[in-house]
């Protein structure tokens, strides 16, 4: 009986969680929405489905992190906005609570990220048989096919942080 | 719990197949490994040519098989927390590109034997070229759990697919 009311109280909480009442901080997202993130993603039971979320941090020139808060990438096509001229620290995480066995894993991938004023961001997230992806393609004001943004890590930035170049 | 006692069985199998000692580096894996238990090898090829496999393996293994995994078991009556850290090294030469992991448990598993500072290998990878702008890959590593890895640099291989495996899933 005991360990049923904890399961009840576990299975209770991550509804709750998943509800939008976990706490964490939610990403305001009302900036210009420069970038188009779309994710696919196994689907299975939606209590057991692979959750993504991009966390979104500010970077100051010593390198240190705020947190901004948190997107819950949970539709197919999402909008948002990241202020552009300035670095910011994406962290795409795609999580897998177990209800049934009490234990839990996620993983993430994470990058320094200055969006351009006036240019777009296409962004591809995908989860898909325990294999996950991350792309990040710049299209440019006037449109066209972009190039691809190679993935900064956290390690690169050195205090004061000075961007080597104007983008990626 | 699962992959603890999977990671268990396969150090002590490999260490049993290997006379007591763990491999230190990647040649004394490729000659231990395919007579131990619970390993395997295999080969295959793929349509591309040695340079864009070596690329690839250069461009991915570095994004996505390094890092800290740590998992969080519960019970309702205990917890456990196993901490571990992954370290590719990618190598190529003119005639070869090689892959290797390391694993080491940072916490959560209780080491028996010595192994690298960086931990004990788990998978080496070689690319040779097979003519006509084809690939023959050599995988040598665990024959249970690792699916995910070897479809990643399968993915890699072939250039179909360049996603990242969930090392949380591995075992």
């Amino acid at each position: 009986m005991g360990i049923d009311i904890c399961r009840a109280a576990f299975v209770a909480l991550v509804a709750a969680s998943s509800a939008g009442c976990s706490g964490v901080k939610t990403y305001p997202n009302t900036l210009d929405k420069n970038l188009q993130i779309r994710s696919e993603t196994v689907s299975g039971s939606p209590l057991f489905r692979v959750r993504t979320a991009l966390s979104v941090y500010r970077v100051d020139e010593r390198c240190e992190l705020a947190f901004e808060g948190v997107v819950n990438i949970d539709q197919p096509k999402m909008s948002v906005g990241i202020p552009a001229g300035r670095w910011s620290y994406l962290d795409f995480t795609f999580s897998d609570p177990s209800l049934t066995g009490g234990s839990s894993s996620s993983v993430s991938r994470e990058t320094l990220f200055r969006p351009r004023p006036g240019y777009r961001y296409d962004i591809a997230v995908s989860y898909k048989k325990d294999i996950y992806h991350v792309a990040i393609r710049e299209i440019p004001p006037r449109g066209g096919a972009g190039r691809e943004i190679q993935f900064r890590d956290i390690r690169a930035c050195r205090p004061p942080w000075r961007a080597p170049t104007p983008a990626s | 719990m699962k992959n603890r006692a999977l990671a268990a069985l396969m150090a002590a199998a490999f260490v049993a197949g290997c006379a007591g000692k763990m491999p230190m580096n990647a040649e004394e894996f490729r000659k231990a490994a395919p007579g131990a238990f619970l390993m395997k090898s295999e080969s295959y090829e793929v349509n591309r040519p040695l340079r864009q496999v070596a690329a690839a393996f250069q461009k991915r293994a570095p994004e996505c098989l390094s890092g800290r995994v740590r998992m969080t078991e519960q019970s309702a009556r205990s917890s456990s927390v196993v901490v571990t850290t992954y370290k590719p090294t990618v190598v190529v030469g003119s005639g070869r590109a090689e892959l290797h992991l390391q694993r080491r448990h940072d916490q959560g598993v209780v080491k028996v034997y010595d192994e690298p500072p960086d931990g004990h290998y788990i998978l080496v990878v070689d690319a040779y070229p097979a003519g006509s702008g084809r690939t023959r890959i050599q995988l040598i590593g665990p024959s249970k759990g690792h699916d995910v890895i070897y479809r990643a640099i399968n993915g890699w291989a072939t250039g179909e697919n360049l996603g990242c495996p969930d090392l949380t899933k591995i075992g």
